[in-house]
């Protein structure tokens, strides 16, 4: 039912949009104007400023940051994709009468707050925990291995929490390959191997994009899993934005850092579509 | 396409060592909560309730109480705003409808945390202080629950057939008997799954309500994280477990009702 009313869709539309308008994009909006902005003790000036970036990216302790930022968010992006892609292959192809069950229980884990998923990697991992206990009860380290606070932790938690998506969005994409490609090379004589690498794999190599991206992108925000799994050696942007907002109520450094993520956040979402990953639509 | 051989096997193989490294996490934190130490140990030393009797007070279930109603009023604000948002995207050709589309997914495609300090500064230097507190949680969970409802009702409106529209429209019914008869009607389990989806979302977030929320109006997730500082405590588990069965119930509620997982399935297939 298309309506040619002009008015309509205006009238629809008028209290979302000022919404959105209002809450969302004039909020972004300042938050670009502060990061140009200098602070004076812990209140933000008139005065216009190029410092903030400047501080961030001339201190070798904020650029290792912003870099190990980059470094947890690629590698948790790979890991992702890596681990999602059999599992989201099993549930594309499997026969199982099971098959919607193990798709939710698959992304079930999008119930728990990350809070609660982390929670549980740090039992596992820290000094008095699960994983030094049982290497001890093996006989195969004498006094306990520190793997908290690490940068590795920290990919192991992410990756843990954003796999969901990651299998979200490999699933939908080897669900919109047409069988018959399959079939073909099959008759054609290609070995199943072969069928994978040259046929399935390529046609779904947008939702591996995807995938990777969206990780990505979800990784470098993250902030309960590098406090949590992190310390003071390992800060990101995430955790920098809340001392910075927080503790050190330096809200012109806050919203650079802030500004920085979006930034990287939309390059992320370019990235994607030029790879072919499919544009996000209602 | 059946493929039932040796590397379908070392797949499956895979999958359920993957299916481990997605759920123990979790199972460990739940068993955390029944140890009978004051530790978070796992496998639990001794088995006792009393961590579930620390996460029963007053303290923990205070920003429980305040997390399910703060999701519940934003799953419904955000659907108030996204069903004629969704209508007008799907149902009409205006100008800026790709910009639109592009702002309602805004805030799921831009990290929430962000959002949150952009809407601190802008509340802050807008005067508006005295919004501070559940106004200003509310406002930022409806903007990250927008997309989801938004979303769903765009999936219901196009699967659903459009020729009974017209038909019914030709058959003499006025236009608001059709979107009372016809069209709502159709949309409902859509709408409803949108809001269910927003509530869970606004329910697990804490990304949005870290630079947000205030002393005393805290969703629980900030009041976890905030007491992971002293130390990883045994009620800490008990506390998240708790936090685990609010949207399971709600999950198994609603499957009642209609099939969620058909939802969702119909959804990932769309990408």
């Amino acid at each position: 039912m298309i309506t040619t009313s002009r008015l309509r869709p205006l009238l629809l539309v008028a209290l979302p949009a000022a919404f959105l308008f209002i809450f969302f994009v004039l909020p972004n909006a300042f938050l670009l104007a502060a990061s140009f902005l200098k602070s004076d003790a812990q209140m933000l000036t008139d005065e216009r400023t190029l410092e903030n970036y400047g501080f961030l990216f001339g201190r070798p302790l904020y650029r290792a940051a912003l870099l190990r930022t980059f470094v947890i968010g690629g590698l948790v992006g790979a890991l992702v994709v890596v681990l999602a892609y059999p599992m989201a292959f099993f549930l594309a192809r499997t026969t199982s009468r099971w098959k919607g069950p193990l798709i939710a229980l698959a992304l079930a884990p999008l119930l728990a707050s990350v809070v609660v998923r982390t929670y549980g990697w740090w039992v596992l991992l820290n000094r008095e925990g699960a994983l030094n206990d049982l290497l001890r009860a093996l006989g195969l380290t004498t006094g306990p291995l520190v793997m908290l606070p690490s940068v590795g932790a920290i990919v192991v938690g992410l990756t843990h929490s954003l796999l969901p998506f990651g299998v979200l969005t490999i699933l939908s994409a080897l669900n919109g390959i047409n069988p018959n490609l399959e079939r073909a090379a099959l008759s054609l004589g290609a070995s199943r191997t072969r069928t994978f690498l040259n046929v399935t794999l390529p046609l779904s190599a947008g939702g591996v994009a995807g995938g990777f991206l969206l990780a990505f992108a979800l990784a470098i925000s993250a902030y309960a899993t590098p406090t949590i799994l992190g310390g003071p050696a390992t800060e990101t942007m995430a955790t920098l934005i809340y001392k910075f907002m927080v503790s050190l109520m330096d809200w012109s450094i806050g919203s650079a850092l802030g500004t920085i993520l979006i930034l990287s956040s939309m390059a992320l979402i370019a990235i994607g579509t030029m790879l072919g990953a499919r544009r996000a639509t209602v | 396409m059946r493929t039932r051989n040796i590397p379908w096997a070392m797949l499956r193989g895979t999958v359920v060592l993957l299916y481990l490294f997605i759920l123990v996490p979790i199972v460990i934190t739940v068993s955390v909560s029944f140890n009978a130490v004051n530790q978070s140990k796992f496998p639990p030393l001794g088995f006792s309730l009393r961590w579930w009797a620390d996460a029963m007070s007053a303290r923990w279930l205070q920003p429980l109480a305040f997390s399910i109603e703060l999701g519940l009023v934003a799953a419904v604000l955000s659907m108030l705003l996204g069903m004629p948002l969704a209508f007008a995207l799907v149902r009409h050709r205006f100008p800026g409808r790709d910009a639109l589309t592009t702002l309602a997914l805004g805030p799921l495609a831009l990290p929430a945390l962000v959002t949150g300090i952009g809407l601190l500064q802008f509340i802050h230097a807008a005067g508006l202080g005295f919004l501070f507190g559940f106004p200003t949680l509310l406002i930022g969970h409806v903007l990250i629950c927008l997309p989801f409802s938004v979303r769903t009702t765009a999936i219901s409106l196009r699967a659903m057939p459009p020729n009974l529209e017209l038909a019914a429209l030709s058959l003499g019914a006025t236009p608001s008997t059709v979107l009372r008869e016809i069209t709502l009607p159709l949309v409902k389990s859509g709408v409803f799954a949108g809001g269910v989806f927003a509530f869970i979302h606004s329910f697990t977030d804490y990304s949005i309500s870290l630079f947000l929320s205030r002393p005393g109006t805290q969703p629980i997730t900030i009041t976890i994280l905030s007491f992971l500082e002293y130390g990883f405590a045994p009620t800490l588990a008990a506390v998240a477990a708790l936090t685990l069965v609010v949207p399971l119930v709600l999950i198994a509620i609603v499957q009642r009702v209609f099939r969620i997982g058909d939802f969702l399935y119909a959804e990932n297939a769309r990408g």
